[in-house]
């Protein structure tokens, strides 16, 4: 039997240039929603890259500190109350600050973000970072991200070829012997690794005795939740325990209430779709138009509108298909553009890819199905 | 009998705008035979057929088709009556993006039980049957008017209907393909005893007729046809 579906893409590829619209109008769809929720997601991770990287079990931050970006302080002798829990294996201070970064070659500068921790063991993942503790824990030595933007200089290829790299943090001489790759945030656009007592040579003006974050890990087999209830009273007001999943969703709550991420990338992908709509049903409904007469005679001769319903979802199955795989390898183009271009990694995620393909499929299935309808109408009498 | 006709009246329109079309119709159509309808424009002849056809309701009187009542049938009845009618139609509308065959071949959607391979291979020979054998992969816009519209006979009978409903099938043909179409379909008709009801204006087809019926004014009369074959038969 001659199946729907090779009718369907009989009519669909008879006239190339109608087919070509309609699948660039799918393409166009797919690879929007793909960007957008892609660069949605992107930044998403990004701002909650740094939290994501903490392996403490518990963290504690000032009750006014809404992102750790910009978290205000907390006296760090209140870190020193905790110790005693039996629970607890190991409690760190981290300092978190943006300086003035000198770039050498150019000798201008450009903020930069600090971060300051025990780099023998910091219970934040910062890769390869304990690797070059003990030269850290000399005078004014710091890591740089070898991912930072290119506005800091070739740090990187200098440092291939050379043992360190001098220059200026907050007008403050520094030596950078090692760059290590974390990633850059939307936030900022690189990174320096110090420890903390070189943190705080190069923010004199910083209250001495005020830390960003307490990290504290337990002892394996503890139970977080009950150690996080037993320390919140020893903190009292002045600082707040939470775990590392809190601090996580903290952040992402952060973002979502501070950028409208989800309503600027969303409303992205929502014009995608609705391009792709628009297109597909122009040409579906156009193709239904023009062949009336026939689908009335089909009908006349004992077709159900479901059969010819069929052919037309069927046109909408293949357009979704013939739109999304070009759709979806343009994508990818873009993401690795973007991931250039902003140093910011965007990947496509499998759950990305079903989500739009099913979006795709809605999309061309709606148009198909509302393009039919007025084959359900035609009165099959009158084409005698 | 595969038409059997009882006093039907049918009206367009309700209230003021009703218009009687059909007044007290009443014929048989006998198994195997040819009968063609004849009578001047706007008399009700395309209005019969659809009744018959089942493309409009009967509301009036009592019509049975291939022995099923449609007098107040169910909708879903009236399309599957469809599938067991082959239709041809002055205009063939066949679909211009497949070929004659592919054309032919569709109508076994409605008869799923067919094979694919044996569709396609009765589609090939009934083409074939209506001297289109060389033209089997010929999309209908490189055939003439003639072939196309023996393409759409090809579609009416490639499923074997029990009774063909044919309306004006050589109008847009000029007298002499027209004269061939109508024999043809005559001819593969008569093979299998199938019956047709076909509506002309054209009188040089009429003596293919085993009866003529005629309609003036919604009203139903049976002329002697050039060779009133059937008669006989359908009493
Ligand atoms: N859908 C309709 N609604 C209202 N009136 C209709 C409709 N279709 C046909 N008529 C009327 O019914 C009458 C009979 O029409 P019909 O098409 O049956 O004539 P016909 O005998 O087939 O004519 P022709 O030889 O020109 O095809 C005409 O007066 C026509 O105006
Ligand atoms: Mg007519």
């Amino acid at each position: 039997m001659l199946s729907s579906f090779v009718v369907a893409w009989r009519q669909l590829s008879y006239h190339r240039m109608k087919l070509a619209v309609a699948s660039a109008g799918v393409l166009v769809a797919v690879m929007l929603m793909l960007v957008q929720l892609g660069i949605r997601q992107g930044a998403m991770d990004n701002s909650v890259a740094i939290a994501r990287r903490v392996t403490a079990d518990l963290v504690v931050v000032s009750p006014r500190t809404r992102t750790i970006f910009q978290s205000s302080q907390l006296p760090r002798r209140l870190l020193f109350r905790v110790g005693a829990h039996p629970e607890v294996d190991a409690i760190q201070e981290m300092y978190m600050g943006q300086a003035r970064w000198r770039n050498p070659w150019e000798l201008r500068e450009h903020p930069i973000a600090v971060f300051g921790v025990d780099p023998r063991s910091p219970l934040i993942n910062f890769r390869g970072l304990s690797e070059l503790a003990d030269e850290l824990m000399l005078a004014d030595r710091v890591v740089f991200d070898g991912l930072s933007r290119k506005s800091y200089g070739p740090v990187v290829a200098h440092l291939a070829n050379h043992d360190f790299l001098e220059t200026e943090m907050n007008l403050h001489r520094v030596r950078v012997i090692a760059t290590i790759n974390v990633g850059v945030s939307i936030t900022g656009d690189g990174n320096v690794f110090m420890s903390p007592a070189n943190f705080r040579r190069i923010f004199p003006q910083r209250p001495a005795g005020s830390v960003d974050l307490g990290l504290i890990r337990l002892k394996p087999g503890s139970d977080v939740e009950q150690v996080k209830r037993d320390l919140a009273p020893l903190l009292g007001a002045e600082a707040t325990i939470i775990t590392r999943e809190e601090l996580i969703d903290k952040e992402i709550a952060f973002v979502r209430e501070s950028a409208p991420i989800d309503f600027i990338f969303g409303m992205g992908a929502a014009v995608g779709f609705f391009i792709g709509f628009v297109v597909v049903y122009q040409i579906l409904y156009t193709e239904v138009t023009n062949h009336l007469p026939q689908f009335a005679t089909l009908k006349a001769m004992g077709f159900s509108d479901n059969k010819l319903l069929q052919i037309v979802l069927s046109q909408g199955v293949i357009l979704s298909v013939l739109g999304y795989v070009p759709g979806f390898v343009m994508a990818l183009w873009v993401y690795e553009i973007a991931t250039d271009a902003i140093q910011m990694p965007f990947s496509m995620t499998w759950q990305r890819a079903l989500a739009v393909f099913s979006l795709t499929l809605v999309m061309c299935l709606l148009s198909a199905m509302i393009a039919i309808q007025k084959v359900r109408t035609v009165d099959p009498a009158d084409v005698f | 009998m595969i038409i059997s006709a009882r006093n039907l009246n049918f009206a367009f329109g309700e209230g003021d705008l009703r218009k009687q079309i059909l007044f007290d119709v009443s014929f048989d159509v006998a198994p195997g035979e040819v009968v063609l309808l004849t009578g001047p424009s706007g008399s009700g002849k395309t209005t019969l057929l659809t009744l018959i056809g089942g493309l409009r309701r009967t509301t009036e009187g009592e019509m049975t088709v291939l022995s099923r009542p449609m007098h107040h049938a169910r909708k879903e009845d009236l399309v599957a009556n469809r599938r067991d009618i082959g239709f041809i139609f002055q205009q063939h509308n066949l679909l211009e993006f497949l070929s004659a065959q592919k054309n032919v071949e569709l109508m076994f959607q409605l008869h799923p039980e067919v094979p694919a391979g044996e569709a396609r291979a009765r589609s090939a020979e009934m083409l074939t049957k209506v001297g289109l054998g060389n033209r089997l992969d010929y999309h209908p816009s490189r055939l003439s008017g003639g072939q196309k519209q023996r393409v759409a006979i090809a579609r009416a009978l490639v499923t074997r209907p029990q009774l063909i409903l044919a309306d004006e099938p050589t109008a847009a043909l000029d007298s002499h393909s027209g004269r061939d179409v109508v024999e043809l379909l005559q001819s593969l008709a008569r093979d299998r005893g199938c019956p047709i009801l076909m509506v002309t204006h054209d009188n040089r087809v009429l003596d293919i007729a085993d009866r003529v019926l005629s309609m003036e004014d919604g009203r139903l009369e049976e002329s002697r046809g050039t060779e009133a074959r059937g008669e006989t038969e359908t009493q």
